[in-house]
């Protein structure tokens, strides 16, 4: 894998952000760290210094100054629990005793340097400082005590020290992580751009290889293998389509064209010129329609149509629609009867709708013969709104019933009535984009033919 | 004659046959019709004369026609389109009739049809004018009361058959084809395999012309249906 390929990677980039982030959790977190202890150590040097003032003023009070240079000379001789230093000067400004040299009397906190002496040159070389208090004793003499800050200093360079090896281990870790997570997901992805190379350069059959992991990417891969199953079964669609048009345009063409040679050959009178022209216009117009619709399927099943979809009243579509076909069943001594329980609604295309429903009654009137009662029913059952158109004529075999929403597909029975052959196949595409499930059975006798429009829309 | 007075047509159409066809058809009517090739002139003609109603073709050279008819619109030119295209999808319709076009034809189409349409365009009532009562010789339909007379006598009609009435009456002297009432009374933007318009037309002459002396309801051959006065 080239390295500039993983650097670009947005697994990379993100461990690069992780890192940036990590890297200032540890700065924080080390923050709060030395704060806490740096303060801690000291307030602990504070309450020695402020022990030993309060033991030695103590002392002072009871027992006068010369027995606060006694204990003193002994706390110089021993050393402490922690490295301290004293000053006790007169009023005068004499020293009295201590390891400190004499000064100038200052009251209240302060540091100093450490006095080079003897064995602890290197520590005052090192810039160790000294906090000391200062403090005036009743006869106008100065008491001060020091601690050494050696611990606190040593205590800061060991936080730090931490916090140096903390960031670099976090940053290496985040690099080192970041790649080798790049790394997986370079290799799925490019299993998925292989996939995709195969198919532009041809081989429509590849797929991208599941793991079974169930994670991300594997939801990816099937995502991407069911909309190459889907671009499939459009093409395999559209190679129907055309197979369609070749054969379904053609017959009629030629049935046309037949037409206007034998009109162009025997014709005689000026009346048989007029008869084969207006047959030719007839045979025109029904291939047009023929033409229109299946553009209109096709354009329906692009789906682009859900852009203009609005809420509808749909009983008002089913009551509209069995008011129209109501007259032209009656006419031709069927029954058309509408049940439809008012105020369902629905969100779609209104036009689409219509014509779905109106192909699915005509479809009912055409193939059935006098005497057919067909019904038209609309009404919410448990919350799911159905439609349904059923009629008690000689109904479909089962074994047709799922090829009726093909393009061109006619039974036998129904080749000498005329018809495209596509009003179903339309149906099933306006039901599609709708999403309304569509399903035929056995009406014992007839046909029924059920809507169940989804939830929620 | 029937299709009543010459109307003053402007066509703006690329297709020299196209053209020539609908050109030569609407003279032969006794209607004058000026020619634009293109968008340019069409656009042109457009903005200076005036025209009864305007067939504009959707693809052209230059401006196309949904840019002329949203270009006149903007100009507060009310002159009524019809759009004239191939453009066959329910979307290219809907485009059509935003941008300001007041109707569509698809390519190809009969003659008989256009003109009907372009009749129905030319001679509209003017927006606002709301009309309560609605007559035609001794035919009257009060759409308040939603009831029709003829000759004092009341004639009880369905919903869709006042309806179809209704579109008969606001178009009367004039043909309308079978795809504008198909389209315009059960709004039905495909062509049914039953004989939907016939049987209601039958079913509305039986009602509103059974037992009259005169007919009003006649059948235009090759053309479509059309209500009048008798002569």
């Amino acid at each position: 894998m080239h390295p500039t390929r993983l650097l670009r990677t947005t697994s990379f980039r993100l461990s690069a952000l992780y890192a940036v982030l990590f890297g200032a959790s540890v700065l924080v977190l080390i923050g709060v760290i030395y704060w806490t202890a740096i303060d801690a150590l000291h307030q602990q040097l504070i309450a020695a210094v402020d022990g030993e003032i309060a033991v030695l003023v103590e002392a002072d009070h009871t027992s006068g100054a010369s027995r606060v240079a006694e204990a003193i000379g002994r706390r110089v001789a021993s050393g402490g629990r922690f490295t301290a230093f004293y000053l006790l000067q007169d009023a005068g400004g004499a020293k009295l005793a201590g390891n400190l040299p004499a000064m100038k009397p200052v009251t209240g906190w302060t540091e100093l340097p450490i006095p080079a002496q003897g064995d602890s040159e290197e520590d005052a070389a090192d810039g160790y400082q000294l906090l000391a208090r200062g403090i005036s004793l009743a006869d106008g003499g100065f008491l001060l005590v020091g601690a050494d800050t050696y611990r606190l200093t040593e205590l800061r360079e060991a936080i730090l020290g931490a916090f140096a090896w903390g960031l670099a281990a976090t940053i290496v870790l985040a690099v080192v992580g970041g790649a080798a997570m790049s790394t997986g997901f370079l290799r799925r992805i490019d299993a998925i751009n292989r996939t995709a190379r195969a198919i532009i350069d041809g081989r429509l059959g590849d797929r991208v290889p599941v793991r079974g992991t169930r994670d991300e990417f594997d939801q990816l891969a099937q995502n991407f293998n069911e909309m190459l199953d889907r671009i499939q079964a459009l093409m395999d669609s559209l190679r129907q389509v055309s197979n369609d048009i070749a054969h379904d345009l053609r017959s009629p063409l030629s049935r046309l064209r037949q037409r206007l040679e034998a009109a162009r050959a025997k014709a005689r009178s000026a009346e048989d010129y007029e008869a084969a022209v207006d047959q030719a216009l007839a045979e025109t117009d029904a291939i047009l329609a023929t033409f229109t619709a299946l553009l209109r399927i096709a354009q329906i099943e692009a789906g682009t149509r859900q852009a203009a979809f609005a809420v509808l009243d749909l009983s008002e579509i089913f009551r509209r629609v069995a008011e129209i076909y109501s007259a032209v069943a009656e006419d031709r001594g069927q029954r058309l009867i509408a049940t439809i329980s008012p105020g369902l609604t629905f969100r779609g295309d209104r036009e689409l709708l219509i014509q779905m429903l109106a192909n699915l009654v005509e479809n009912a009137i055409r193939h059935t013969p006098a005497g057919t009662t067909i019904a038209l029913d609309l009404e919410r059952t448990a919350g799911v709104v159905v439609g349904r158109v059923s009629d008690n004529g000689p109904g479909i075999p089962a074994d047709a019933r799922a090829k009726v929403f093909q393009r061109f597909y006619r039974l036998e029975a129904s080749r000498t009535t005329p018809g495209s052959g596509l009003g179903l196949a339309l149906v099933a595409a306006v039901a599609e984009l709708h999403r309304i499930c569509i399903e035929l059975a056995d009406n014992g006798p007839g046909l029924r033919v059920s809507l169940r429009f989804p939830k929620g829309s | 004659m029937l299709q009543g007075s010459a109307m003053k047509i402007l066509l703006i159409e690329d297709d020299a046959d196209t053209a020539a066809y609908i050109a030569n058809g609407l003279r032969e009517h006794g209607h004058v019709a000026d020619h634009a090739a293109d968008g340019r002139d069409g656009l042109f003609l457009a903005a200076g004369a005036h025209y009864d109603v305007m067939i504009v073709d959707r693809m052209l050279p230059g401006l196309d026609g949904l840019g002329i008819v949203k270009t006149i619109r903007g100009a507060g030119v009310q002159t009524p389109v019809l759009f004239l295209t191939t453009m066959d999808s329910i979307d290219d319709r809907v485009a059509g009739l935003e941008a300001g076009g007041d109707d569509y034809l698809v390519k190809p189409f009969a003659f008989a049809e256009l003109l009907a349409r372009l009749n129905a365009l030319a001679r509209r009532p003017p927006l606002g004018a709301v009309e309560t009562v609605l007559r035609v010789a001794d035919l009257e339909m009060d759409l308040l009361k939603r009831s029709v007379t003829r000759a004092g006598q009341r004639i009880e009609l369905q919903p869709q058959e006042f309806k179809l009435l209704e579109y008969l009456m606001r178009h009367a002297g004039r043909v309308v084809t079978r795809t504008m009432l198909l389209e315009n009374v059960w709004e039905f933007h495909f062509d049914p395999q039953t004989n939907v318009v016939e049987t209601h037309i039958s079913r509305l002459r039986s009602k509103v012309d059974r037992g009259f002396a005169a007919e009003l309801i006649h059948t235009v051959r090759g053309a479509g249906y059309c209500l009048r006065a008798p002569d």
